[in-house]
């Protein structure tokens, strides 16, 4: 009998010697993984690359058909701190055979409070709704932007200034803002292009003189599920050059925007609804006759455009090419200053069939169909000239 | 044309200064009774189609929302509950 109890005991501190090793050995390994992979992982510190990039064919009937842009956009993300983020976005385009590199946006941001945030630098103008949240080729229903935007549109892009902007609740409204002080549009006087005299310049990187340009916009939001957004927008400031002529030269920019987001049960779809009305009054100049540097003329200068757009996509269904499927139809015009050299009056219609491969890359099967727009080839690259084209473009995010 | 202008930044400053004096004294049920869930599908749409948990591990999201939390003027306790859901699911 004693010789079993001293046989189990025996037995027992083996297997407890075991089971200890055992677990050392597990923490060892653990620790050694640990060990193996925290050198990948951030520490406070946080980088991340986003963007997205696009590219397509583009068919002008009796014009021409040529694949277009090979557009690659990435975005910088650096997160020094839970309040400080700094964020950068390059955009690289291959057009007209040579390699394009530009500084989309580049900024500091710090967040002051729970609904407050300071930023510095490169900016997008909070000016309506298309450029600050629309305009990425993967979010963008259609391959182009709608008239009067864009790179040579009338209305702001980006620019060099601060920002404070939010999102905060009064009772159970929710309200967006953003107060900003920016170097502002310039007045083109024709010197270098005389068929722009009058045009406002967006995105220059040094003011011209110390009048800044000040703007806001405030969204509103009625509804608890933010489906409902109304925007307000307003920009002023001097866009002469200090010490000219044209010194006293202010200008007056407003818009109203509208975006909804619902999702239609009846149809198990999505419907988006956009629109944005813009207004661009500039004070009244003399310009010098192009071919008569002697003689001036004036015109009254005010600049309208608007786009709205619906689309429509059952993503509710459960057939998944169909969910995958979204039309969407878009109107746009731009109306120019009568008198001025880069007049014109034009109107677009844009109709889209998209495919979503994945929530961020989408193919879009476009055609446009655009009128007006004869008074003056100069009055901006979308606005020149009428016609249909077709479009096979596609997007990606990442 | 120009008084309609003043005017209308007039009432946009006013509009505004009445919102953030109440929004500084208020406290909403609104971000407060609603999930990460519903804050994420209903604020990212918005603008695009709302993404896929997957997409990011828990690290990246931090960053990416804190990123959207600026371009979307979204508020602290909506960012916190967004990134907490999209983790959750992850």
């Amino acid at each position: 009998m004693k010789r079993i109890l001293q046989y189990i005991f025996f037995i027992m501190l083996i297997s407890a010697s075991t089971v200890s090793f055992g677990q050392e050995e597990k923490s060892d390994e653990i620790k050694n993984l640990s060990d193996k992979i925290s050198y990948i992982m951030p520490g406070n510190s946080k980088f991340l690359l986003r963007g997205y990039a696009h590219s397509g064919l583009e068919y002008v009937p009796d014009s021409k058909m040529t694949f277009v842009g090979g557009a690659f956009n990435p975005l910088f993300i650096y997160r020094q701190s839970d309040r400080l983020l700094f964020e950068a976005e390059l955009e690289t385009s291959f057009e007209e055979d040579k390699f394009d590199v530009g500084l989309e946006y580049a900024n500091m941001s710090y967040i002051i409070t729970k609904t407050m945030t300071l930023r510095l630098g490169k900016i997008f103008v909070p000016f309506g709704i298309f450029v600050d949240r629309l305009h990425p080729a993967w979010i963008n229903k259609f391959p182009n932007t709608p008239l009067g935007f864009g790179h040579d549109g009338v209305l702001p892009g980006t620019d060099l200034g601060i920002e404070i902007r939010g999102g905060a609740y009064a009772g159970n409204l929710k309200y967006n803002y953003s107060f900003y002080v920016v170097n502002g549009p310039q007045l083109n006087t024709g010197e270098d292009h005389a068929d722009d005299a009058g045009k406002l310049d967006y995105g220059i990187a040094f003011d011209n003189g110390f009048n800044k340009s000040f703007g806001t916009r405030i969204g509103l939001l009625p509804f608890s599920n933010s489906s409902l957004e109304v925007g307000f927008s307003a920009m002023i400031g001097n866009v002469g050059a200090r010490g000219t002529e044209y010194e006293k030269v202010g200008s007056q920019l407003y818009a109203v925007d509208l975006t909804y987001v619902k999702t239609l049960n009846f149809m198990q779809s999505m419907l988006d609804v956009r629109a944005q009305a813009s207004w661009v009054n500039v004070d009244d100049a003399d310009y010098p006759v192009p071919d008569d540097p002697g003689q001036v003329y004036t015109f009254t200068n005010k600049s309208n455009t608007f786009f709205g757009q619906v689309s429509i996509r059952p993503a509710y269904v459960s057939a998944k090419f169909i969910k995958n499927l979204e039309f969407a139809v878009r109107y746009s015009d731009l109306n120019t200053p009568e008198g001025a050299m880069w007049e014109t009056n034009t109107e677009r219609w844009d109709y889209s069939l998209n495919y979503w491969i994945d929530w961020r890359t989408v193919i879009k099967f476009s055609y446009q169909s655009q009128s007006g727009g004869d008074h003056n080839e100069d009055a901006g690259e979308d606005a020149a000239g009428s016609g249909n084209a077709f479009f096979l473009h596609w997007a990606i995010g990442f | 044309m120009k008084e309609r202008l003043i005017f209308f930044i007039g009432v946009v400053v006013a509009v505004t200064i009445v919102l953030l004096a109440a929004g500084c004294s208020a406290t909403s049920n609104v971000a407060a009774n609603r999930s990460g869930a519903q804050l994420w599908g209903e604020n990212c749409v918005r603008c695009h189609n709302a993404p896929t948990p997957a997409t990011l591990s828990d690290w990246e999201w931090e960053v990416a929302v804190s990123h959207m939390r600026l371009r979307a003027n979204l508020t602290e306790l909506e960012s916190e509950k967004i990134v907490e859901f999209l983790k959750s699911v992850n």
